[in-house]
C-alpha cells in the first residue's frame, strides 16, 4: 500500500514515508549487516578454488592407490608408483629415470582429533595431526622426516578461530615463525596479512592478501616481501564448469607465469585442463567406472620455446614449431577424450 | 538301416559300404591330394606372435585413421613419451622424444601400397602385388636420413596347391628362399636357405607347424643358432593360452614366456609373463564405434624398468 502514495505526496503520513525510504534501500543496495559478517577461510587457503582447478596432482608413469576402511573411524591405505622420473642432468636435458615406491598409510579421523600417517620405501615418512583443541582453537602439527641429513622438518600451527576473523602461529623446524591475520570487512570481501621469519636462513618476510568472492566468482591477490605476487581469478560459468586463470609474478627475478584452465565436473568424471605462458598444456582426468573405482589419466606437455640439443642416435633435433605442434595436437586429444567420455 | 547288417553274414555290396563308413566313422582316411594350403612361411608363428608379442609401448600414442573413399585413406600417428638410450651404467636412461607419423594406404583387391612418413627422417614404403593368381610380389623398403642404415626388400611369393614357396632379393647381396609344404591336413613342414654378401653370412633353418581347431605347436630350428617353440591352446571362444620357447645354442641363451589373450565383446587383454622376469599387459577397448582406448603397461624386474603407456585410435 506503501507504494501507492505518489512519492513527494504531501499527505503521506510520516509512518508510510518512512517504509516507502527503507524500501528503497533494500532494492538499490542490501544494507551491509558489519556486525554479523561470515568468517573468513584460513590464510593459507586463500587461493583454494584457483589451486583445486589449476593444480591437479600430474605425474608420470602408473598410480594405483586402494584405501581399506577398517572401521568409522580408521582406515588404511596402500599406494604403488612406478613411473620415469626426472634427475637433474647436465648435458642432455631432461632425463629420466625409472622408479618405483609403495607407500603405506594409516588414517584415524574423529570429529575433534584427526591423525594422518604415511610410510614410503624410500625411508620417508609423513605425519600429520589436527586436534580441536576447544571451539575456536586448532592445534595442526606437520612433519616430514628422510633419511637424508637435515632434510627433515616439522611445523606446529595454532590457529584460533573467531567471530569474522582468524589468525594462526607457526612454529617450525630451523627456529621458523610465522603468524597470520585475516578478516572478513564485507561479506564479499577479506583482508589478510602475514608475517615470518625464518632463523636458519636469516630471512624474514611480510605479506599481504586479499580475496573477494560471490556466488559465481572468487578473485583473490597476495603480495609479498620475498618478490612474490600472485593473483587468480575463478568464474563459476555453471554448475558443470568453472574457468579459472593465474598469475605469478616475482618481481626480484623477474619471472612471470601466466595460466588458463578449465575444470568440468560431470556426473562420472572430472576433467581439468590447463595451459601456461611457459608453453606447458596439461590435463587430468578422474572418471568414476563403478562405485569406489576412479581411473585416473594424467598427461602434461612441456615445451620450451628455445632449441633443444638431444643425442646424434635418437637423429633429430627439435624445434619449437614442432614442439608447438606436438601440443596442439595434445590439446585435439583432449577434447577427442572429452567427447567420447561425455555426451 | 546299413547298420543292422551283422559283419560276418554273406556280406554284399552294400555291406562293403557299411564297413567303408565304420573306418569314416573311426579315423578319416586321409586324402593326400586335396591337402590344404599352409600358412606363409614368415607367418609360421602367427598365433604365438599376436597374443605374445602385443604392440607396447611407453608414453601417449593418438592414431588417426580417415579414409578418403573406398580403396585410399590417410593416417596421422603422434607419439609422446620417454625413448631410452643406450647407457654405459645398468639403469635404464630415458629421454622424452615426440614424433609425428603421416601415412598413405591404397588397397585395391590386387595391388596394396603402404606409405609411412615420419618427422624424424624416416620413410617405409610397402607394397603387395597379385601379379596372377599363384604369384605375389612383396616390396618394403625403410629408408632413414643416417647413412647405411636403409633398406630394402624384394619377395616374390608362389602359392601351390598344398606348398608355398618364397624367394627374397634384399640390398647389401641378401638373398633368401623359403619352402613349406602340407604333409597331413594337420601338419606342414618347411625349410629356408638364406645368403648375406653384405656381412658374408649364410644359413639354414627347419620349421614345423602341427594345428588343429583348438589348438596350434610350431618349432623353427636355424643354424644361426636360433630355436623356437612354440605353443597356442585356445580354451574357450574368448580365451586363449600360449607359450613360447626361444633357445640360442651359440650364446646359450634360453627364455620362455607364458600368456594369455582375452578376446572379450568390446575389448581385448593381453597378458604375458617372461622367465627374464617380466610381466607385460596390453588392453584394447572400443568405447565406441570407431574410437578405440589403448593401455600398455610392463615391468621389467630384472632391469627394474617400469613402462606405461595410454593412447587412442580414432578410425
Amino acid at each position: 500500500m506503501a507504494g501507492l502514495v505518489p512519492p513527494g505526496n504531501p499527505t503521506a503520513t510520516l509512518g508510510e514515508e518512512a517504509a516507502l525510504a527503507a524500501k528503497k534501500i533494500d532494492e538499490v543496495g542490501k544494507k551491509v549487516d558489519y556486525m554479523n559478517l561470515p568468517c573468513p577461510i584460513p590464510y593459507e587457503e586463500l587461493h583454494r578454488e584457483a589451486l583445486m582447478s589449476l593444480k591437479p596432482e600430474l605425474f608420470e608413469g602408473m598410480r594405483f592407490d586402494f584405501t581399506k576402511g577398517l572401521n568409522q573411524k580408521f582406515s588404511l591405505s596402500h599406494s604403488l608408483f612406478m613411473g620415469p622420473t626426472e634427475i637433474p642432468s647436465q648435458s642432455l636435458g631432461t632425463v629420466k629415470i625409472p622408479i618405483a615406491h609403495y607407500e603405506f598409510g594409516a588414517n584415524f579421523i574423529d570429529p575433534r582429533l584427526m591423525l594422518f600417517g604415511r610410510v614410503l620405501t624410500d625411508g620417508r615418512l609423513n605425519a600429520r595431526l589436527k586436534c580441536d583443541l576447544t571451539d575456536d582453537l586448532t592445534l595442526k602439527a606437520n612433519a616430514q622426516l628422510t633419511n637424508e641429513p637435515h632434510m627433515s622438518h616439522a611445523m606446529f600451527n595454532f590457529d584460533y578461530k573467531g567471530k569474522d576473523y582468524r589468525t594462526q602461529l607457526q612454529l617450525g623446524n630451523g627456529s621458523f615463525f610465522g603468524a597470520n591475520y585475516i578478516q572478513n570487512v564485507t561479506p564479499h570481501m577479506s583482508l589478510g596479512g602475514e608475517v615470518f621469519w625464518a632463523g636458519q636462513h636469516r630471512k624474514s618476510g611480510i605479506g599481504y592478501a586479499a580475496r573477494y568472492e560471490t556466488d559465481k566468482m572468487v578473485a583473490t591477490g597476495q603480495a609479498a616481501s620475498t618478490g612474490m605476487v600472485a593473483l587468480s581469478y575463478v568464474q563459476k560459468v555453471s554448475e558443470k564448469v568453472s574457468l579459472a586463470t593465474d598469475l605469478m609474478y616475482n618481481y626480484m627475478s623477474r619471472d612471470v607465469t601466466a595460466s588458463v584452465g578449465y575444470d568440468y565436473i560431470l556426473r562420472q568424471a572430472r576433467l581439468r585442463g590447463k595451459i601456461d605462458s611457459s608453453g606447458c598444456a596439461s590435463a587430468f582426468l578422474e572418471e568414476r567406472l563403478s562405485m569406489g573405482l576412479l581411473f585416473i589419466l594424467s598427461a602434461e606437455v612441456k615445451c620450451t620455446m628455445s632449441y633443444k640439443a638431444l643425442l646424434p642416435a635418437s637423429g633429430t633435433s627439435a624445434s619449437s614449431i614442432t614442439e608447438l605442434f606436438y601440443w596442439c595436437a595434445f590439446t585435439f586429444i583432449s577434447h577427442i577424450l572429452e567427447m567420447c567420455f561425455y555426451k
